[in-house]
Parts: structure tokens; sequence; C-alpha cells
């Protein structure tokens, strides 16, 4: 990116919630907060200020899958950023003091998010609809969990996850000279190679979806939501995941998607209705929120169930699906021209080994025709199929 | 001005146009009882100008797989347009359309008032949005700052197209900047001011000739809000105590501006930030801390915030106290200084990775009466900000600042009673 004023430089591992066994709930994102407590070689907070003094700035986030850190420098500081880095992520210090005072800073963050009862909603959600598996837990953890935790267990995280087979740097941005050969005699070129559990996240262990219906109370929630997920195929399925990306397009985005046409602009039963795909490793998953008001809820659902039906019986128009591609490639055409969201993109692949090139997903677009995503796609995405979850303001039960 | 204040920025890119319209009537305009009345505007400006009605407009926008979305802020409005190069020239004149010819048809408009007033409930489940609902009540009162721009239920509820249409004919006297950044065809520009959509504009006013358009109370140097110290209480059944903390302080590029941002980046940018060390690394009293201070072209707040649990909060809210008043009473060592400095440095950077935001950025200074070359200037202005004139404007600005909290009825009682204390 030869324009570019930046350099990103991004970290990743596969080392997110999904890779913690038992009694390590919550140590993933633990442990993201703890790298940047310092490593061998910074003290606590030095690797922020050295950063920042740079003119960067530094970050990072966990998922279920995977962790990333990433610095965001100028140009001439990127070897250096590039040593801090990785000196901070590959050997963290994780000391016993450091380590209580970042729990709590954890159970605050745990604190915070259950204050908002939208993100509680759609936790309960993934609770039921993926039971007993790491993507039905928070990424945050449990408290009790949390509190049980030790450094040494956290170590032994560390030392078993973040292992070469199971980590990759992208850097993106403006690429100075020498940035190359630096890797290659850096810390990361000298990561052991030993994979202890094949590649980390078990792709062989598939997402086990449970299908049914729910209903909650939620205090403090203002408006009703009808919450709808899905199971979709893994992320190594980069044709069935285009296509589903092609029909939730075509369902829930824009005025003349056929959710968002009828129920907010026809019939106007809810305030926002929306459809997202989150791309996983052991199965992805689709996810309709609509926010309505409470006596409106059975009235949604059942012209949610209509509409899905309806693209499930007739292929959609040939000028839908032609939409719904432009769309679907503009958007990630668009999402490449920030150093930050391309070192994302081409590190989460590289670390998977989706694709080579950042673009190469759109190829899979024209695979696409209106009767093969009905039989294929639409056909999929019908309310038994679905794990439905209605909540109503009120108490809890 | 014959169109609207035109930027180009051309760049490199694969391929990608983004177009920025600032229009200068934002929510800090809106009519005496009809708080709401410009987001209401503006969000119905998508729904059919020109010779497009919703459906057409939808029908072009989404066809191309183009982005067009329409903001209201305090001090304008901001249509965003995000397109292939290849599409701005069918694109492009939407812009225009939405100033010049919006239809705001009835029922396009009560739809949009209803959503509204709907998105205007959902907001209150966020302890955040209550806590700065409350400081800027306490600060601004019913000034134009006073309210969200999304509106005042009650008001909103009786606006409809007709009280729009008033407001829709003030939108092209005020003056509007359009810029466009990235792969900028060159063929979009020729004959530009020949195109439909932009010849109603040839009466509008040129930006750069007028003034402010906030209610003297709020542009002014002098803008009073309520008496120092005072508190405003959310009661809410959560888990966490949210705090904010902050006063009034002054427009983006007034001469005390940018000793305020380089506090600000001091105080709130960064894991090195003092908020950050002090209450994460320090205490471990919070999670989500920083300082809100947007750009405004009137009194801006600079407000420190936090959020922390029952148990923790009194202590959170003294060193909130402590890092407020230990700017106006330390000198910040060289160190710390230069760290200031660098931190905006790198924002500056940081904030115009993308076409939409360098777009943003360049409409928003033209907007603000400010010149292109602003920000190289501040940049230039840095190495003159030394620790004592910071200081100093911390004694002018942020004077005993006003508290609002949301939390858990019992503790906010509490914290009040700690407040008077502690001022």
């Amino acid at each position: 990116m030869p324009e570019s004023t930046l350099t990103c430089l991004d970290f990743w591992c596969k080392a997110g919630s999904a890779s913690e066994a038992t009694g390590e709930e919550g140590i993933a994102h633990f442990l993201e907060h703890m790298v940047f407590k310092g490593s061998q070689r910074l003290g606590p907070g030095q690797f922020d200020r050295r950063i920042e003094a740079l003119g960067g700035s530094s970050n990072a986030a966990t998922g279920f899958d995977d962790v990333h850190f990433h610095a965001l420098v100028p140009p001439e500081a990127a070897a250096e950023g590039l040593d801090l880095l990785l000196d901070l992520v590959l050997e963290p210090a994780l000391e016993a003091d450091a380590y209580a005072m970042e729990r709590d800073v954890v159970l605050e963050e745990i604190a915070q998010y259950r204050d908002q009862p939208d993100d509680q909603v759609i936790q309960q959600l993934l609770t039921r609809c993926c039971p007993d598996q790491a993507y039905g837990r928070p990424i945050l953890g449990w408290e009790t969990s949390l509190l049980a935790s030790t450094p040494a267990l956290m170590r032994r995280f560390h030392e078993r996850r973040y292992q070469g087979s199971n980590c990759c740097l992208a850097v993106a941005g403006a690429l100075p000279a020498g940035l190359e050969s630096r890797l290659t005699a850096s810390a990361m070129a000298a990561l052991p190679k030993k994979d202890v559990e094949g590649g980390g996240v078990q792709r062989s262990t598939p997402l086990r979806f449970k299908a049914g219906h729910a209903a909650i109370q939620v205090p403090r929630l203002e408006a009703a939501r009808v919450l709808m997920a899905w199971p979709a195929a893994p992320a190594e399925d980069q044709l069935a995941v285009m296509g589903m990306d092609l029909a939730t397009t075509v369902l829930a985005e824009g005025r003349r998607s056929r959710l968002v046409q009828h129920l907010r602009e026809e019939l106007q039963i809810v305030e926002s209705i929306d459809m997202d795909l989150t791309v996983l490793e052991q199965g992805s998953l689709v996810m309709l929120e609509a926010c309505c008001p409470p006596d409106l809820v059975e009235q949604v659902e059942q012209e949610v169930q209509i509409v899905l039906a309806a693209v499930a019986a007739e292929p959609i128009h040939a000028n839908e699906l032609e939409r719904a591609r432009q769309l679907v490639g503009n958007g990630l055409r668009f999402s490449l021209e920030a150093p930050g969201a391309v070192a994302g993109i081409a590190g989460a692949q590289t670390l998977w080994g989706h694709s080579k090139s950042l673009l190469e997903p759109l190829i899979h677009l024209n695979h696409w025709d209106p009767e093969t995503l009905r039989t294929s796609v639409f056909s999929q995405l019908q309310t038994e199929q679905a794990f439905t979850l209605v909540a109503l303001p009120g108490d809890e039960d | 001005m014959p169109l609207p204040d035109l930027i180009l920025d051309p760049v490199n890119t694969p391929g990608v146009m983004a177009a920025k319209l600032w229009i200068r009537r934002g929510s800090g305009a809106d009519p005496d009882g009809e708080r709401g009345a410009h987001q209401l505007l503006g969000s119905s400006l998508t729904r059919g100008c020109g010779p497009l009605d919703h459906l057409a407009l939808a029908d072009l926008v989404e066809g191309c797989g183009a982005g067009l979305r329409c903001d209201t802020h305090e001090d304008g409005m901001l249509i965003s347009l995000k397109c292939r190069d290849t599409d701005a020239a069918e694109l492009l004149p939407v812009l225009g359309w939405m100033l010049s010819a919006p239809q705001l048809r009835p029922e396009q408009v009560n739809l949009e008032r209803e959503l509204s007033l709907q998105a205007l409930q959902r907001q209150r489940e966020d302890p955040f949005h209550l806590a700065y609902d409350g400081w800027r009540q306490l600060a601004y009162g019913t000034g134009p700052y006073g309210h969200d721009p999304l509106g005042v239920s009650d008001e909103l509820q009786v606006l409809d197209a007709q009280s729009l249409r008033p407001l829709a004919e003030q939108l092209t006297c005020h003056g509007s900047v359009l810029a466009l950044s990235g792969t900028i065809p060159t063929e979009l520009l020729s004959g530009l001011e020949d195109r439909p959509a932009f010849q109603s504009l040839q009466t509008g006013q040129g930006l750069n000739q007028a003034g402010p358009d906030l209610d003297d109370q709020c542009a002014t140097e002098t803008f009073a809000p309520q008496p120092q110290g005072a508190v405003s209480l959310h009661p809410l059944a959560t888990e966490q105590v949210v705090m904010m903390l902050g006063r009034p302080t002054r427009p983006h590029g007034h001469p005390d501006d940018l000793a305020l941002r380089l506090l600000q980046a001091h105080l709130g940018v960064g894991m090195s930030s003092l908020l950050f060390r002090r209450l994460r690394e320090d205490h471990g009293v919070a999670y989500d801390v920083g300082v809100h201070h947007p750009a405004r072209a009137a009194a801006a707040p600079f407000v420190l915030h936090a959020s922390s649990s029952v148990e923790r909060a009194r202590l959170s809210l003294r060193l909130l106290h402590q890092s407020w008043q230990e700017l106006a009473e330390r000198l910040l060592n060289e160190e710390d200084l230069e760290l200031a400095r660098a931190k905006f440095r790198g924002q500056l950077a940081h904030a115009t990775q993308t076409t939409g935001q360098r777009a943003e950025r360049r409409a928003q200074l033209r907007a603000l009466g400010l010149d292109d070359a602003h920000d190289q200037r501040s940049l230039e202005q840095l190495k003159e900000l030394d620790a004592e004139v910071l200081r100093t404007t911390a004694a002018r600005c942020l004077q005993t600042p006003l508290l609002s909290l949301c939390g858990p009825k019992e503790s906010l009682h509490t914290l009040a009673e700690d407040w008077r204390k502690l001022i």
C-alpha cells in the first residue's frame, strides 16, 4: 500500500476461547490483557509508551478461534515496533501482582458487558444454540473460572498455544526496506514448530448446533428482540460462505432487501432487522436480530417465517442477486483501504490457510445463481432449522 | 456561491471514491419545541429526492453496491457516499438532489419519525448513554448542544413532513461543503455546475462567508453552564456506576483548542494515557476509561469517563477528580508532554487512513470555518506549547467540573456526598 503513511504489524495466533480446556474458561482473553503488562525485557506499560511515543497505537482482540495483537506505526518505526511486539507477545512476564490487578480489570469488563441488555440477549442465544461448546460460552469467561485461575495456568496455556505452527504475522501499509530480513532474524522465526494439538481449534470437531425456541425476560430492555441463529459452513468452505453472504444480503441488507422491505418499510412492525454472518472455523453462524415493540413479537416471527419460506420456494429475481453481488463485492473492496483492515483480513486468511489473495473470495460470487441459492442456501435458512429466542422487557425469569 | 464549496482529494485506490457533503444545519439549529427536527429531516433525505422516490433511490444506490447515509450531528448534517469510481457519475447527482430537492413525502417522514422514536427509546438501555444525557443537560440545558441529535420524544412525535419543509428550504441557505476523496473520475467534475441536481444550489451562500450559526450563549467563550460542581444522578439497576465528569470548553480552532487536545491526549489517548495507567494499571478499578472531546463549532465538551463496580466506584471517582485537578495545579513533565505531542501527531495520521476519513476531515474543517492547512499548522505549533501553557489553559478552561452518574440508586447518593466533599 505505497500511499499509506502507516505500517500495521499484526500478530495472529490460534489461541481463541475455543482453545481453552475445562478450567481455563476466559484465559485466552485474560492472557491478551496480560501480554500488555510486560515481558521479560519490557516493564508494565513500557510497550504502550514506546509505541505511542513513536506516533503509533496498539490493541488486541480475542475471538472464538484466534487472537491477534496489532501495532500501527509510522514506517520508519516498523522495525523497532516489530521487535517490541514480538517480545511482548512471545515472552510475557505474567507476574503475580500484575495478574491480580489485571484480573480486577477483566472482572470490570465482564460487569460492563453484563450491563448492556443487547449483549446479554445475544449471549443467551449463543448459549442455547451452541450448548456445552466454546462458541456458546462468553469469550470473557466467568468470574468463577477467572478467580480460580493462576499465572501458572496461564503460562501453560501460552506455552501450549503460542507455537510456530499456530502463529502468523501480517504486515500491511507502507513496507519499509529491510523489514523482511528483520523478520527472518526475529523471535518469530525462532518459534518451535511443534504442533501440540494439530493446528489448534479442531476443525474435525464440527459445530453441534441445536435448533429450538425460547422466550426470556430481560431487565432494562426497552424494546423486544426476536433473534434467530442458524449453523453455516465452516470458514474453510469459502464457496459456501460466500453463498451464505449473498443470501443474508438478499434478505436483510438495504432497504430493498426482502426482510427490511417487508417488515420495516411495508408492515412497519420493526425498528430494525439485521442479519450477520460470523465466519468461524468449526462452523459459521448466521444471526438475525429484529427490534420491535413487545406486542408485535408474534407477528414479527410469523412474517419472518413467511419471507424465509418464500425464498426457499421460488428462486429470487436475477436483479436481486446482482444487487447482492455488488453489495458483497464492494463490502470487501471498500474494507481494503486501511492497513489495519488489510492486515486483519490477510492475517486471518493466512493463519487458517484459506486463500492466497485478498479478493479471492469474490471469485466464488459468480458460482451462485438463483436456483443454486434456493436449493443450497435458502432451504437451510428456515425457521425449523433455527434457534429462535424472543427477549421481552421485564424481570428475569 | 454557485455550488457547494468543493474540495478534491485525489488518492490512488483500487477504484474507490468517498464523497462527504457537510450541510451547516444540525441538531443545534433545531427550532424551539422541535428537538429532533434536523435528524428527522436528514434521515428523510435518503427517502426520496429529485426525480427518485424512496424505492428508486434505494434501487440505484444498492444496485451499485454503494453506501449512502445521512448523519445529523450538533453542528451539521453529513451525507456520506461511498462507491466505485465507475458509479460515481451516476450517484453524485443524488447528493445535489438531497440538498436541493428533497421529496419529504408524508408517509416516508412518518415512517422515519416512528423509527427515530423507537431508536430513542432503545438508547435508554445503555447506561453510558444515560450518563452522557445527564451530563449534557447539566452542561448545556436547553441550549443547542443540550439534547441528543435524535431529539426529544415529546417534541419529535408531533413533527411531520409539513413541519420539516421550512427547514428543508433553509438547507441551501447556510452553505455546504462537498469533499471528494479517492479515485475521482476526471469527467465527473467537468460541468458539475451544469448538472440539474446542482443547478438549484446556485443561489446558495458560501460557507466561508457565514459565521457559526449557533445560539450566542453556546458559541461564546463566556458560556456559563450550571453552577460549578453540579451533579446529575440517574438511578439504574446496573452492576456498575458510569461516571462522567467535565465541562463545556472551546470551539475547534479556538486559540485554546490545541492545548486542550494535548491535554486530551495526555489524559485519555492510548494505553499510556494517565487515566488508563491510574485507573486500570495502578488500581484495577475500571475497564473502559477515556476523554470525550469532539470537534465542535462552539463550546465543545471535555468529559472524563469511567465505569466501575459499586464497591470500586468511590475510588474511581476520587481518581477521576484527582486527574482533573492536577491539570491546573501541576506542570506536566517533559517526557509526558513529548508523549502527548507524539500521540497528537499519531492521531492525525491514524484519522486519515481511508478515503471516507480524509473527505470527512476536509469537509469538517471548512464547515467549521477553518482553512485546509489547519492540521498542518497545528503540528507546527506543537513545540510552542509548553507545560505552563497547558497548565494555564487547564486553569482557564477546566474549572470545577460537572458530574453525571448512572448506576444503582443507593450508591449514587454516597458518591454524590463524596463529590460535595471533594469539590
